[in-house]
């Protein structure tokens, strides 16, 4: 089933002479469940693309439909509501709120849809990512492993249909990149959810069912591992 | 985000900043102990100045006239007049009474017991009670003298009067209270004694009022009811239209108190403006600590809005950071203005300068009021200041580009 489809996705930055094509007419579909690296080197559109696919961004010129609705034909206020809901995102440096502990950084989406928290879930997903005993610690008492674990906690607290991460080992050592990527690994198989990981590294694209390379904006390659 | 998980987020922020944040407000908190120390000190003369002149102040006003005047004379008063609640007239007489050698004057003031009441004199009444309706009809020779006179009588270690028996004009008078009229040492002994008794004792068949009082219903107009009481009064007693202002003379309290609280205010402008500078620079810091804390802060924004808070959100977090900033300050003001208040009052009092001279109070320490309105508007202006000065900050912050935020290093 087809869940995510990217059509004619084009985003240029700034104006004039100064103007920069980030995505140039980028077209792909994402079947649900599928697990996707997005590779390509520093500057070739790899972000852009996935803050296009999270709705952070709106583009200059395409579309992106989640389950065949338009994300972009949503107001601002409608578009925040999606990315709470519909989209975990992971970044490199993690990007916790250093003032929030780790059960108040798991659950900031939840806490900003104004629900209750799913107790359940979110002890399973403390155990799950091995935080426990480490719920009242702030992020800079947390190793850069723990941190990233944190924000994966937060990535899949709303149980959301697509989860989009950006060079989620850069910051880590071999074992951290591995412990990692296999935790997303079994999200994804478990959950059934959609993972697309960016990375520049060509050993976290081996683990990925289909590997999309980018290069100056555009798809270079798309191919799917069996 | 429930204001429970808002409030709790902006203190958490703060207390990082836990620095920062304390010198920031030090504007907000000078600015807020200013109004608080001013309200309650101001509170405090006046709550003085009213106990001092009794409740009913405002509403006495004091009669008199070249011709004498007597009981048939206020009665035609307060049938023409209404808007009295009632008119006392009362007698004064003199004699000395003699305590081993010495002549001790004695000043005596004759009048029924409404007149003790309206004029607050009850309520200084330290010991004993003041007469009652039966001994003021029946002239009954009891006496309530004032703490002064106990003094010159009896001796300064005196424990009560009470009970005592004072010949005035060699007639027994049974003393039945004692009036703290704030003056000590004097030498001189102030009686009251029921009218009738004076009449019989002391008058000589003379039978006119020395001093008049009447006291207004509770919202009259008291200005007009001065004029209204010399036109009547000039009728009563048949004095032409063009001798009343040189034969009848009326005047109130309300005057003084008007002349106090127009000296007050103007206390309160001075005041009030050094609070509002304060307060203006003080909201400008927050303002300004709070820019700060946005370009400090624009990957956590970033991060935010990526995660899918709305401009709205942002704009409320900044704000709550910026209001509970300002009350923070607001609170630690009110305390640091209770205590200058205090200490002021206590400085006064130790200093010797006595505020009964000037508020006719009963004590010369005064206690500062604390009123809960003063607090509720200090509140009211820091959360004012919070968002009025938080605005701008927090809207910037709203408006900031997420991706932009996030690439910020």
């Amino acid at each position: 089933m087809n869940i995510l489809s990217v059509e004619h996705l084009t985003r240029v930055y700034g104006t004039g002479s100064t103007a920069v094509k980030a995505l140039d007419d980028v077209s792909f579909e994402v079947e649900a469940g599928e697990f996707i690296a997005i590779i390509g080197s520093s500057g070739s559109g790899k972000s852009t693309l996935m803050h296009l696919m999270g709705g952070v961004d709106r583009p200059t010129s395409g579309t992106v439909k989640l389950q065949g609705q338009d994300i972009f034909a949503r107001s601002d206020e409608q578009l925040a509501v999606f990315r709470r809901r519909e989209v975990g995102l992971i970044y490199q440096f993690y990007n916790l709120i250093p003032v929030l502990n780790v059960v108040e950084n798991i659950t900031l989406p939840v806490l900003m849809d104004g629900r209750a928290v799913n107790e359940q879930r979110l002890s399973g997903l403390v155990r799950a990512l091995g935080l426990q005993g480490r719920e009242h610690y702030l992020p800079n008492q947390l190793s850069g492993g723990q941190q990233q674990r944190v924000a994966i906690g937060r990535a899949l607290m709303n149980e959301p249909a697509i989860v989009l991460a950006d060079e989620p080992t850069g910051n880590l050592d071999s074992k951290n990149s591995a412990e990692i990527m296999s935790m997303l690994r079994a999200a994804n198989r478990q959950f059934k959810q959609t993972h697309i990981i960016i990375t520049h590294d060509e050993n976290i694209a081996l683990m990925a069912d289909r590997v999309i390379a980018i290069e100056d904006g555009r798809i270079v390659r798309d191919e799917r591992r069996n | 985000m429930s204001m429970r998980d808002l409030a709790r987020e902006a203190l958490r922020s703060l207390e990082a900043n836990r620095g920062r944040s304390l010198l920031t407000i030090l504007g907000i908190v000078i600015g807020i102990a200013a109004v608080i120390a001013m309200t309650s000190l101001i509170g405090g003369v006046r709550n003085s100045l009213v106990s001092g002149m009794g409740l009913n102040a405002a509403r006495t006003i004091f009669i008199s006239c070249a011709e004498p005047l007597d009981e048939d004379d206020l009665n035609d008063l307060a049938r023409r007049i209404p808007d009295y609640e009632m008119i006392e007239g009362t007698y004064d007489s003199y004699t000395q009474v003699q305590v081993d050698n010495e002549m001790i004057s004695v000043g005596i003031t004759g009048s029924n017991p409404q007149f003790l009441e309206m004029t607050g004199m009850h309520s200084k009444v330290s010991e004993g009670r003041i007469y009652t309706e039966e001994e003021a009809t029946s002239g009954a020779r009891v006496a309530l003298i004032s703490r002064a006179g106990v003094e010159a009588l009896f001796g300064t270690g005196t424990s009560s009067a009470v009970g005592e028996t004072l010949k005035l004009n060699n007639k027994a008078y049974t003393i039945i209270g004692v009036i703290d009229d704030g003056i000590t040492g004097t030498g001189y002994c102030n009686a009251y004694i029921p009218s009738k008794a004076l009449l019989k004792d002391f008058s000589d068949g003379w039978h006119y009022f020395s001093q008049v009082t009447g006291l207004a219903r509770e919202g009259v107009d008291i200005d007009a009811l001065q004029e209204e009481t010399k036109t009547q009064l000039a009728k009563v007693k048949r004095i032409d239209d063009e001798d009343i202002e040189d034969n009848v003379y009326v005047y109130s309290l309300k005057s003084s108190i008007d002349q106090f609280n127009t000296f007050m205010m103007s206390f309160q402008v001075m005041i009030g403006s050094v609070a509002g500078i304060s307060l203006l620079v003080g909201g400008i810091g927050i303002m300004n600590m709070m820019l700060t804390n946005v370009t400090e802060r624009i990957r956590e924004i970033g991060v935010r809005r990526a995660l899918g808070a709305s401009r709205r959100d942002i704009t409320l977090q900044f704000l709550a950071e910026s209001s509970a900033l300002c009350i923070a300050g607001g609170i630690i003001g009110t305390i640091v203005g209770y205590l200058i208040a205090w200490g002021l009052a206590f400085g006064i009092t130790a200093l010797g300068i006595d505020l009964s001279e000037v508020t006719g109070s009963t004590s010369a320490a005064f206690t500062p009021a604390i009123e809960p309105a003063a607090i509720a508007i200090a509140v009211g202006i820091s959360v004012f200041i919070g968002v009025v000065f938080g605005y701008y900050p927090a809207r910037r912050a709203a408006k900031l580009d997420p991706v932009e935020c996030l690439r910020y290093q």
